[in-house]
């Protein structure tokens, strides 16, 4: 015990230089435990298997369905490029800026800086339309100002700020922890040996940040893949509009769009992995960092992290509490009715983080000790699951528990919806649970396996501990997209179990913003509030 | 602080918190587990409602208060429930007992996973606006209508009909709903009193002045509302709706003359699942908001028409005549719904 304290002792203080030698030998023949990745991986691409299976035996035309899919295909393509550029470069350079520099308040801003991300799409899409058309509050600021902008606020160029300004925490957070961690000596030493800060920068910090880039803006793009409530809202015309739009008259094409973007995902996929590269990474301690001084540049670098925060929070926030004071104004909220909605989601939501982190763990194992195509094919079955629609994900699952013999007891289940959540999000827990394994370096499992022979007891002693944080951040991004999901909880949930998500979309399309407006506030505060509690606050202060 | 997401290298931390999680969590898994499990005891049906809560739930409510039938809801989009239950229907397995439809399209969806109604249920309402094989039966009417901006439309310039709205004076400042069923269903119906080449025309020349592309009736009645168009074809009841959250919006709604396409009358539609053990319950439920208590609460608190003969309408809302709303048959609406879907997406108004 108190040598298995030491070993983790010495991992702390940075003792074990060598702390992340490529993988052993073994790595070639994979063992057993490839294939209990593989068995994961196979529930995980239960949908992809569906989509494929409907559009074998629905017979689709090939010819037409291309013809009809085609233009959409080009948009959704130029949409998720676009949009996962930028997040990824805003992204990058607000983790920079909130880690690596004298920014005033950069503590608050790295906190305030992720709350874009709670909102569900369609509901923060509407209230950003209502915020920046005619009437709205920035639309009338503008006109005060002398400014006439435009009435209109949708296509593509809409569709794009609005995406990139809820996704780009996907790249912020992962970046922030990699800089985090990144000690700021090496940098130092290029600046003392004649490079400038920009070259420092891209010769240094960017090749060990670029994996933390890429997992993130990977998020992204897979996210706007699928994305349908917020374009649709923003009048452009993506694959999903043409998946939901065919969903009842033609079948076909509706699968073969899925199909679609499956086959994009899975590119994409193959892409990252490549381009990612079997770089190892300076695992080395941080130690005390010197922050970047900005100097005069202090109030434009404040003047972006306030942009940013207006577009993806503040103009949203604003409709959304006009609608609530209206309601609550006119007494027309029944505050009582949305305690129920409020547990279930915090239920759910967290009994999905931790099932999700459990579940993708050992395909992350794999996937760093081991890699292999056996592991790949598995984690590209999880990051397949976030790239088509909760609508086909949920349909996938109850036709299957509806007709699969001995697995009808599953059907309109908490088992099901849970199941349908780990599916959907399971790749949002997948880089952060990788960057967990490779916290336990190689020596370190060595030496605790010369020190302590029972499995079980080096893995509670050792292995978990070091783990901890990043099972942690990757249990707190599931949580969060689980908070607001729709899709999956209207279908697959029990009958009579309503989430907050499903309250703030049965206001919305039908009118009752009231509704609206004090849900959507109630889940930002449950979002924040479960995140700090849970995710934060532990973390802090150990 | 956030560095916790994703945090690399390794950090000391104690076991205490993990384990509060993990029991936090095993706590909560089995209290969801007691609430799901809870119910069916007793007399209960279940609905699957196209029909948002804040528009049915409170009728609901009195409906169980009333019969003492408990009604448990899922609620969801009308395509996506209609989906589930022919899913359900193939697998053999009966979940819902009743379903309620945002209009009469789904219902021809489903068809042969619906079961006869009794011809009492039907009489309640005029045969226009029931299903002729007595599968399903209209609950409300909801007329479509020309919402237009009071700021930016002189009523003077508003069109009689909805042919005359394909001019230049309304090039980019029509919101339309293609992809929404009422607008479908809509269509058919024009379809059927001007004939084919009539419709795939007008439709055509609908989408040569560009309009403007919406989600749904809702966000048209929103986006007029705060002039981001002039004019938009919707349903008329949201733009009461809209008044009722805000009296100050500047939308309202302009009705093309009577017998004119553009003001079909669109119903809200019930079924009972063919196969469902509980039919006698799930009548009743039907019967009840067709009664006179439930047709006054569509009438008077979602703002739309009673179907059923004698029931009047709101303060504000405009009496009309049935046989005026254009003669449409929804039988043959049903069975037209992907030729329709096929006419508006040719036309390149689908999305």
């Amino acid at each position: 015990m108190s040598d298995l304290g030491a070993v983790r002792a010495a991992t702390a203080a940075g003792a074990d230089s060598n702390a992340s030698r490529p993988v052993s030998k073994r790595s070639a023949v994979p063992g057993p435990s490839a294939f209990v990745g593989l068995a994961i991986g196979a529930v995980f691409a239960v949908p992809a298997v569906y989509v494929a299976a409907q559009v074998v035996t629905l017979n689709t035309p090939f010819a037409k369905t291309l013809e009809e899919i085609q233009g959409p295909l080009w948009r959704t393509l130029q949409l998720a490029a676009l949009v996962s550029a930028t997040a990824a470069l805003i992204g990058t350079l607000l983790a920079w800026v909130t880690v690596r520099t004298d920014l005033p308040f950069r503590k608050a801003w790295r906190v305030a800086l992720v709350l874009p991300l709670v909102l569900p799409s369609f509901v923060g899409a509407g209230a950003f339309i209502a915020g920046v058309t005619p009437g709205g509050i920035i639309h009338e600021t503008l006109l005060a100002l002398g400014f006439t902008p435009p009435r209109r606020f949708r296509g593509l160029g809409a569709s794009w700020l609005v995406l990139s300004a809820f996704t780009y925490p996907y790249v912020m957070l992962p970046v922030s922890a990699r800089l985090t961690s990144l000690r700021t000596s090496v940098e130092e030493s290029a600046r003392m040996l004649g490079c400038s800060a920009r070259q420092a920068f891209v010769r240094v910090v960017l090749p060990e940040i670029r994996p933390a880039i890429l997992a993130g803006a990977l998020l992204v793009f897979l996210y706007t893949l699928s994305e349908f409530g917020a374009v649709q809202l923003l009048g452009y015309d993506t694959l999903t509009r043409v998946i939901f739009a065919t969903r009842q008259a033609d079948r076909a094409v509706s699968f073969a769009a899925a199909a679609a973007l499956l086959v994009l995902a899975t590119l994409v996929v193959i892409a990252e992995r490549r381009f990612r590269g079997r770089a190892v990474p300076d695992q080395r301690p941080a130690g005390a960092q010197r922050p970047a001084e900005l100097g005069w540049r202090k109030l434009p670098a404040t003047l972006a992290c306030a942009a940013v925060l207006t577009a993806g929070l503040i103009i949203p926030v604003t409709s959304l509490l006009l609608w609530a004071v209206r309601g609550i104004r006119d007494g027309a909220i029944a505050f009582g009715d949305l305690v129920e909605p409020t547990v279930n989601t915090a239920g759910v939501a967290l009994v999905t983080a931790v099932i999700t982190v459990i579940v993708i763990l050992p395909i992350a194992t794999e996937t760093t000790r081991r890699p292999g195509p056996i592991p790949a094919v598995a984690a590209a079955a999880v990051l397949g699951g976030f790239a088509i629609p909760g609508l086909v994900i949920a349909l996938a699952l109850a036709v299957i528990a509806l007709n699969a013999s001995g697995v009808g007891w599953l059907y309109q289940s908490l088992v099901l919806l849970i199941l349908g959540y780990v599916v959907h999000f399971g790749s949002q827990a997948l880089a952060s649970a990788e960057q967990a394994v490779r916290a336990v370096p190689v020596r370190v499992r060595e030496q605790a396996r010369l020190l302590e022979p029972v499995a079980i007891r080096r893995a509670t002693q050792i292995d978990v501990p070091l783990m901890r944080p990043g099972l942690v951040a990757g249990g707190g991004l599931v949580m969060l997209a689980t908070l607001k999901e729709l899709p999956v909880t209207l279908l697959l949930a029990p009958i009579g179990f309503s989430t907050l998500a499903t309250e703030i979309w049965g206001g919305f399309t039908e009118g009752f913003y009231a509704e609206t407006g004090v849900a959507s506030l109630l889940l930002i505060a449950v979002s924040a509030s479960l995140t700090w509690l849970l995710v934060l606050r532990p973390t802090i202060r150990s | 602080m956030l560095d916790i997401f994703w945090m690399d290298g390794p950090t000391l931390v104690g076991m205490s918190t993990h384990r509060r999680l993990l029991s936090l969590a095993f706590c909560i898994t089995i209290a969801l587990a007691a609430s799901a499990c809870s119910g069916d005891d007793g007399d209960s049906i279940t609905l699957y409602s196209g029909r948002g809560a804040g528009l049915i739930q409170p009728i609901i409510d009195r409906f169980e208060d009333e019969s003492g039938i408990n009604v448990n809801v899922k609620y969801g989009n009308t395509a996506d429930l209609a989906l589930l239950i022919s899913e359900e229907s193939a697998a053999g397995r009966i979940e819902a007992d009743v379903y309620l439809s945002q209009s009469p399209g789904a219902m021809g969806f489903l068809d042969d996973d619906l079961a006869q109604l009794p011809p009492a249920t039907l009489d309640l309402v005029a045969p226009t606006t029931r299903d002729d094989d007595g599968r399903w039966v209209g609950i409300s009417g909801r007329q479509r209508v020309l919402v237009y901006n009071s700021d930016a439309v002189d009523p003077a310039d508003l069109p009689d009909s909805v042919f005359d709205l394909v001019d230049e004076r309304w090039r980019g400042q029509v919101g339309v709903a293609g992809g929404n069923g009422s607008f479908q269903d809509f269509v058919t119906a024009m379809r059927f009193t001007e004939g084919e080449d009539v419709t795939a025309k007008w439709l055509n020349d609908l989408e040569s002045i560009d309009p403007v592309a919406y989600p749904n009736n809702n966000s048209i009645v929103a986006a007029v509302g705060r002039g981001e168009v002039e004019v938009g074809l919707v349903n008329h009841y949201y733009n009461y709706r809209a008044l009722a959250e805000d009296p100050g919006v500047a939308s309202v709604n302009h009705l093309f003359v009577a017998g004119d396409p553009g003001g079909t009358l669109i119903v809200t539609a019930a079924a009972i699942i063919d196969g469902t053990d509980k039919a006698d319950f799930a009548n009743e439920f039907i019967t009840f908001l067709l009664s006179p208590e439930g047709q006054q609460y569509f009438a008077e608190e979602t703002f739309e028409y009673p179907l059923v003969p004698g029931t009047p309408t709101a303060g504000n809302v405009p009496e009309i005549e049935f046989d005026d709303v254009g003669s449409l048959d929804l039988d043959e609406l049903e069975g037209g719904l992907a030729r329709t879907r096929e006419l508006i997406a040719d036309a390149g108004l689908e999305s």
